[in-house]
């Protein structure tokens, strides 16, 4: 299985990329962690996690083809 | 159920006077309007340190602000009576001075207009997935943080 992950605002600088991919990670949890341990500073960094376009609070199930985006705070207008 | 039309709000660059004069002359025709009100965010130069910000930069999660903002739109519809609505952000770099956020209500009478366009605005800063990024003096950067 193979998850895209979307970065924006300061996450783009701290990965040093806007899109990665992940093979094989079964939730959005899992997911988060195995970031922070490969970029330690993201957990200092508050943000908000989208699946397929939907803001979600908690852990939620992945499935192939999924699309992740992790958001720091907005800060429009 | 009527069709589900995101419709796109995001510009590149500034929004210039001449857009926004455009806008307000196209509602001439719309003769059961009353009340226009109207928001501009303009990109401010604040002091940082011994620099100041020359310009933001804005980036957006596109797809998911414009479902969000379909989402607002329709709340908004709802609430108050308005004849219509309109909303435009920029994105790329925005020169301090420059607009960056129009906002445009219009309604029979004037509280609908004012207070729908007052409520969007605060909408569309807390909930839009927009970022921007101030681009100081120097070259160098820090990431804005919405108040």
């Amino acid at each position: 299985m193979n998850i895209k992950i979307l970065l924006f605002g300061r996450l783009t600088e701290l990965l040093g990329q806007s899109v990665l991919h992940m093979e094989d990670v079964s939730d959005t949890n899992t997911l988060a962690q195995r970031l922070s341990s490969q970029y330690p500073g993201l957990a200092q960094i508050k943000y908000q996690v989208a699946v397929n376009q939907e803001i979600i609070h908690g852990n939620k199930a992945l499935t192939d083809g999924m699309t992740v985006a992790l958001m720091p705070p907005f800060s429009g207008g | 159920m009527r069709e589900k039309k995101l419709r796109n709000i995001f510009v590149n660059g500034a929004i210039s006077a001449d857009t926004i004069a455009e806008s307000i002359r196209k509602h001439h025709t719309k003769k059961d309007i009353g009340a226009h009100s109207i928001f501009l965010g303009q990109v401010r130069a604040d002091e940082i340190g011994d620099q100041q910000v020359a310009g933001i930069s804005y980036t957006a999660y596109e797809e998911l602000a414009l479902e969000k903002m379909y989402e607002i739109r329709e709340a908004i519809f709802e609430k108050y009576p308005l004849t219509c609505m309109h909303v435009h952000h920029s994105l790329g770099l925005i020169a301090a001075g420059e607009i960056c956020l129009f906002v445009f209500t219009s309604s029979k009478h004037r509280k609908a207009a004012m207070e729908a366009c007052d409520e969007l605005v605060e909408r569309i800063k807390a909930e839009l997935p927009i970022w921007g990024k101030e681009i100081l003096t120097d070259e160098s950067h820090q990431w804005k943080e919405n108040k």
